[in-house]
């Protein structure tokens, strides 16, 4: 009985929390501008799923948008990641004074909010003002903290003995590294990559500030531009159906992958 | 027993890169913006000259700084208060896992995935005059449009977007409690109510610390949920530091956009070094 409530209650906190906007999104996107206007969650009286779609595709920026996301999250995350590994493996077996100062800098990374404006303006003094390239860098070297803290812990929790005995043996650091490191941070790094892909995928704020012209923009900055090119009142069809596109791509990659997310998640966020 | 002070010497060369990357896109802003807060520099004259708490000076004069501080912090603790109170009883219901918790936290998740912007598209689809929300309540309320409202509605769409990432890292938390510790207060006659307040709040305190911590310092940043949903409005009951910076950004005054995001800078200074000192003090205490 106890537990029929508990389900009964988080079903119907489900339904306002995650069905209904998500019903709203889909169903308005089917609709014709005039109709979805009323902002209901009833089904289309006309359907105009072709029309809203091509309107997105075509004028949305959306092919664009997805090409330079995938152009931007995919190095940003294999750099964090293995850069950030190397960099835990250095600080999790290594007191000298320098990683230390290093270690507690890196730290701070994660705490304290990016400075949006003077990159700009580093950006501009090194001629990477605008572009990808700029924006990559930058995400990078603001990211690699929350990566560094979390695999450091699970280096200095792991014995050195392994990487010990593969030395004798002959390893080279990088052998050791690809057979022995990589292995044993994979949980934490997976973790560590499930949250970056999500933050870069969906970053609005560095993308706004770093990256100009809509042939830069990624998806984010091409829904912003898009729903602000309507002006005062949203074409809600369009704007929907573009969130729906932006969306999908997460949404894909997380229903294949959902069980080891989710496992990953609770089980490996508070370790090491 | 090994002596681990003096540096293997691969270990610089392999911190290195990261390290780089770190001090050149991190740090160098960072010291940038303390000297840039402090500068006159406009879009009208590129030369850039200390010229003390002048930025600060104007902005209150405009009575945008007060007000950006305000909004933000307020927005920050609401933020903070309805995502941790929502997140924590989602993972008190899902703690265990089983095929039927798996697909509720499923659900819980997909909010996280989208990005803030489209989360504040999505609300204010939901939220307005003859939206969703009112036609089932039967009333019809300008949410985003009243002061009242607005700023508590904004921080709701903040806080929806990252709840289930949350729900996640307290259900680690409840998780890593050892069972034996709940099963021998079960024997001392404790309820399911004195359960959660002697044992499981206290044992739950790393995750609490982590999120009320993450929460609060990331709302202190908002911008996204604000710049899809009331552009700072009404009037300038939403418009926190960032979106002032942004403004002020785009009006060509670069000292002063410095200025509000050096405010930022501070509030989590301000607001992180004695709350995880607290929380931290209080996980020891127990």
């Amino acid at each position: 009985m106890r537990t029929f409530v508990k389900y009964a209650a988080l079903t119907l906190f489900a339904i306002p929390w995650v069905l209904v906007p998500v019903w709203l999104v889909v169903v308005n996107s089917f609709k014709p501008a005039g109709e979805a206007a009323e902002l209901g969650l009833g089904l289309p009286r006309t359907w105009a799923i072709a029309e809203n779609y091509a309107t997105v595709l075509d004028r949305g920026g959306y092919v664009a948008g997805l090409f330079n996301s995938l152009k931007v999250t995919v190095p940003i995350v294999l750099a964090v990641v293995f850069l950030g590994a190397a960099a835990a493996w250095a600080f999790g077996r290594s007191r000298s004074r320098w990683l230390q100062a290093a270690y507690f800098v890196t730290g701070l990374s994660i705490l304290l909010p990016p400075s949006i404006i003077p990159t700009v303006y580093l950006l501009r003094a090194l001629s990477l003002d605008g572009g990808t390239l700029g924006y990559v860098l930058t995400m990078t070297g603001c990211r690699l903290g929350i990566v560094i803290f979390l695999a450091t812990g699970f280096v200095r929790a792991f014995p050195r003995d392994l990487e010990d005995a593969a030395a004798i043996d002959g390893a080279s650091r990088r052998q050791i590294f690809v057979r022995i490191l990589l292995p044993l941070l994979r949980p934490v790094l997976f973790v560590g990559g499930v949250i970056l892909v999500i933050n870069v995928w969906n970053d609005f704020f560095f993308a706004l500030f770093l990256l100009q012209g809509s042939s830069n923009a990624t998806l984010p900055l091409a829904l912003f531009q898009f729903a602000s090119g309507t002006l005062q009142s949203l074409n809600w069809n369009l704007v929907f159906a573009h969130v729906l596109l932006t969306t999908l791509p997460l949404v894909a990659v997380y229903v294949v992958a959902q069980k080891r997310v989710l496992a990953g998640l609770t089980e490996g966020a508070l370790k090491g | 027993m090994r002596n681990n002070r003096a540096a293997p010497p691969w270990a610089h060369r392999w911190a290195l890169p990261a390290m780089v990357l770190v001090t050149v896109f991190f740090v160098a802003p960072f010291l940038l913006n303390v000297r840039f807060a402090f500068s006159s520099w406009t879009s009208f004259r590129a030369e850039i000259t200390w010229n003390g708490l002048e930025n600060f000076g104007t902005l209150i004069d405009q009575d945008l700084l007060a007000n950006a501080v305000t909004v933000t912090v307020l927005y920050a603790v609401l933020c903070m208060a309805i995502q941790n109170t929502v997140s924590l009883s989602l993972a008190l219901a899902l703690q265990r896992t089983s095929r039927i918790n798996t697909i509720f936290r499923s659900a819980f998740f997909l909010p996280t995935l989208i990005s803030p912007l489209a989360a504040g598209y999505i609300w204010r689809g939901l939220l307005a005059p003859d939206g969703a929300v009112n036609s089932f309540l039967g009333i019809e309320w300008a949410w985003l449009g009243e002061p009242s409202t607005a700023l508590l509605v904004v921080a709701f769409i903040d806080a929806w977007k990252w709840s289930g990432l949350i729900t996640l890292v307290y259900i680690a938390g409840l998780n890593s409690i050892p069972r034996s510790l709940l099963e021998s207060a079960t024997v001392d006659g404790a309820g399911p109510w004195t359960r959660f307040r002697r044992v499981v709040f206290p044992m739950l305190a790393p995750a609490l610390t982590f999120n009320v911590a993450v929460t609060l310092v990331g709302a202190l940043s908002a911008y996204d949920v604000i710049a899809a949903t009331t552009g700072g409005g009404p009037g300038d009951h939403t418009r926190a530091l960032n979106v002032v910076m942004r403004q002020q950004w785009g009006q060509g005054f670069f000292g002063s956009a410095s200025a509000l995001g050096f405010t930022v800078t501070l509030l989590v200074i301000a607001t992180a070094v004695p709350l995880v000192w607290w929380l931290r003090r209080r996980e020891v205490a127990g």
